[in-house]
């Protein structure tokens, strides 16, 4: 193990490390915007709307990541739409998550007792505070495990970034053994970088999970 | 919160201790990652890495099968050793690793021979000349590369000579690194950069196979060659190499291998100054 090597190239793990986290980040915000939405499509079966939910969820999941990128970045241009790697990797990340993120609200909605809504109703609530206030806080609750599951998916799935060129943590590994030829550093940082961004989210994931598990009766 | 810490520690540790534990061991198992003359022969198969996307020297035509003037040589070693080529499909920045590994016995993809290369890996006597060339769209023509607007990126292919020139001579120039000739030729038609640097045998290639680029530097760096690897240490494999590219001169072998793959792509008028014949260059 050459530690200079690891020093000297530590800022460029870093770098990529920051590209990674925030294209994660803002693509995985968008993933759960678009979740929400399609889930909520779903859960009311709002005609026609709810077809085009259907397909584009099935679209989504049943296609790679990377033949996505392929589409946004190659693709794309052809047609006139020329959008920066950074972009695309945005909007890739959009894409997938969102049907994923749909699926995780969607089973939990379902989840949630009918009882518990005819309850609220007949409390007098109007329809959307019974939404607000009772149905959609247990429905999140109970899609926390598969929410948090669905973010780390996601950012590991950012390692096929570099089909796109963008210079994220794969990228740069896979850079620097081209570069230099120091395969065992570059795959040590490589490890311990994905280790330093995704553990953190799975601890916090199991403690959001633990203090969330309030749903339904009983609890 | 301190089990988990611990948890943490623990496997970063243990991530740790393994890597050290191979850099340890990769000396022992560099020896024997490699497969000796004998071996191969008594398999029947010779796997030789080789590119899959780089038109006109490895490239795997419309019937999926290998072209190009890297794979006529490597067919003719197949021949001459009378054993089945295997060819593997390689990445630029991968091709150490593929013969360190143990992956392919030989590589023919294309590769430069430079002197950090050399530490590495074993390179047989060279069989073309190459220099590194810029090619860019014929209204926006680069012919330079100082002064250059920090706005503009150009693409390179990581992995590759032309990455490690541009970083060592003109740090301040943006990169735009692609992973394969494919993807990195796309995007330079979609108009990603400005410019892409690469062996300039491949740039004037797709000057001439592109309509609308043209290669405003044609000679960039150091001339050097390209010649066959194989993993470092595996000498009766680079001598019989070596004597079959010595022998291969006398009846002229190089350049029947350009005019079978390159001439469509270049005319005649790069032969003598692409072709190295008997691993002799001037």
């Amino acid at each position: 193990m050459n530690w200079e090597f690891i020093e000297k190239y530590l800022p460029m793990y870093r770098e990529a490390a920051v590209l990674t986290v925030v294209i994660g980040s803002i693509g995985i915000a968008f993933a759960i915007l678009i979740g929400l939405i399609c889930a909520m499509v779903l859960y009311h079966k709002v005609p026609v709307a709810k077809h085009i939910v259907n397909g584009y969820v099935e679209l989504s999941r049943n296609t790679p990541l990377l033949a996505q990128l392929f589409f946004l970045y190659y693709g794309f241009p052809k047609i006139g739409i020329n959008l920066n790697a950074e972009l695309c990797g945005v909007a890739g990340l959009a894409f997938l998550g969102g049907s994923y993120m749909s699926e995780a609200f969607r089973s939990g909605l379902e989840a949630v007792d009918k009882i518990q809504e005819e309850s609220a109703l007949s409390l007098g609530m109007t329809k959307y505070q019974v939404m607000k206030y009772v149905v959609l806080p247990e429905a999140i609750s109970i899609s926390i495990p598969a929410f948090i599951a669905n973010i780390i998916f996601l950012l590991k799935e950012t390692s096929v970034f570099s089909a796109i060129s963008l210079m994220d943590l794969m990228f740069t590994a896979k850079d620097l053994i081209g570069l230099y030829y120091k395969t065992t550093e570059s795959l040590f940082l490589l490890v311990i970088f994905y280790l330093l961004i995704i553990l953190p989210v799975s601890v916090i994931g199991s403690l959001v999970e633990r203090r969330l598990r309030y749903a339904g009766f009983g609890n | 919160m301190k089990k988990l810490l611990a948890i943490l520690l623990t496997g970063i540790l243990a991530v740790g201790i393994t890597a050290c534990g191979n850099s340890a061991e990769t000396a022992s198992a560099k020896s024997e990652g490699y497969r000796t003359l004998d071996e191969i022969k008594e398999s029947g198969t010779i796997n030789i890495g080789v590119f899959s996307d780089k038109n006109p020297f490895g490239y795997v035509d419309e019937n999926g099968t290998y072209q190009g003037y890297d794979v006529y040589f490597a067919e003719r070693i197949g021949e001459d050793l009378g054993v089945e080529v295997n060819f593997v499909s390689t990445e630029a920045a991968n091709r150490i690793e593929y013969l360190q590994t143990g992956k392919v016995d030989i590589i023919l993809a294309n590769f430069t021979v430079t002197d950090e290369r050399k530490e590495e890996v074993d390179f047989a006597l060279p069989y073309m000349n190459v220099a590194l060339g810029v090619v860019s769209r014929e209204d926006n023509e680069i012919t330079s590369l100082d002064n250059w607007n920090k706005d503009d990126s150009i693409i390179v292919i990581s992995g590759t000579t032309a990455e490690t020139y541009l970083i060592e001579n003109y740090p301040d120039i943006p990169l735009q690194k692609f992973d394969s000739y494919a993807t990195a030729k796309e995007a330079f038609e979609n108009g990603t950069s400005v410019a892409w640097e690469n062996d300039n045998t491949e740039v004037i290639a797709f000057s001439l196979q592109n309509e609308g680029y043209t290669v405003g530097i044609p000679s960039l760096g150091s001339n050097d060659t390209i010649a066959p690897a194989v993993t470092k240490g595996n000498a009766t494999l680079l001598d019989w190499i070596n004597n079959e590219i010595e022998g291969l001169a006398a009846e002229k072998f190089f350049h029947a291998d350009y005019e079978a793959t390159l001439t469509d792509t270049y005319g005649s008028d790069y032969e003598e100054s692409l072709v190295v014949e008997g691993g002799k260059t001037n």
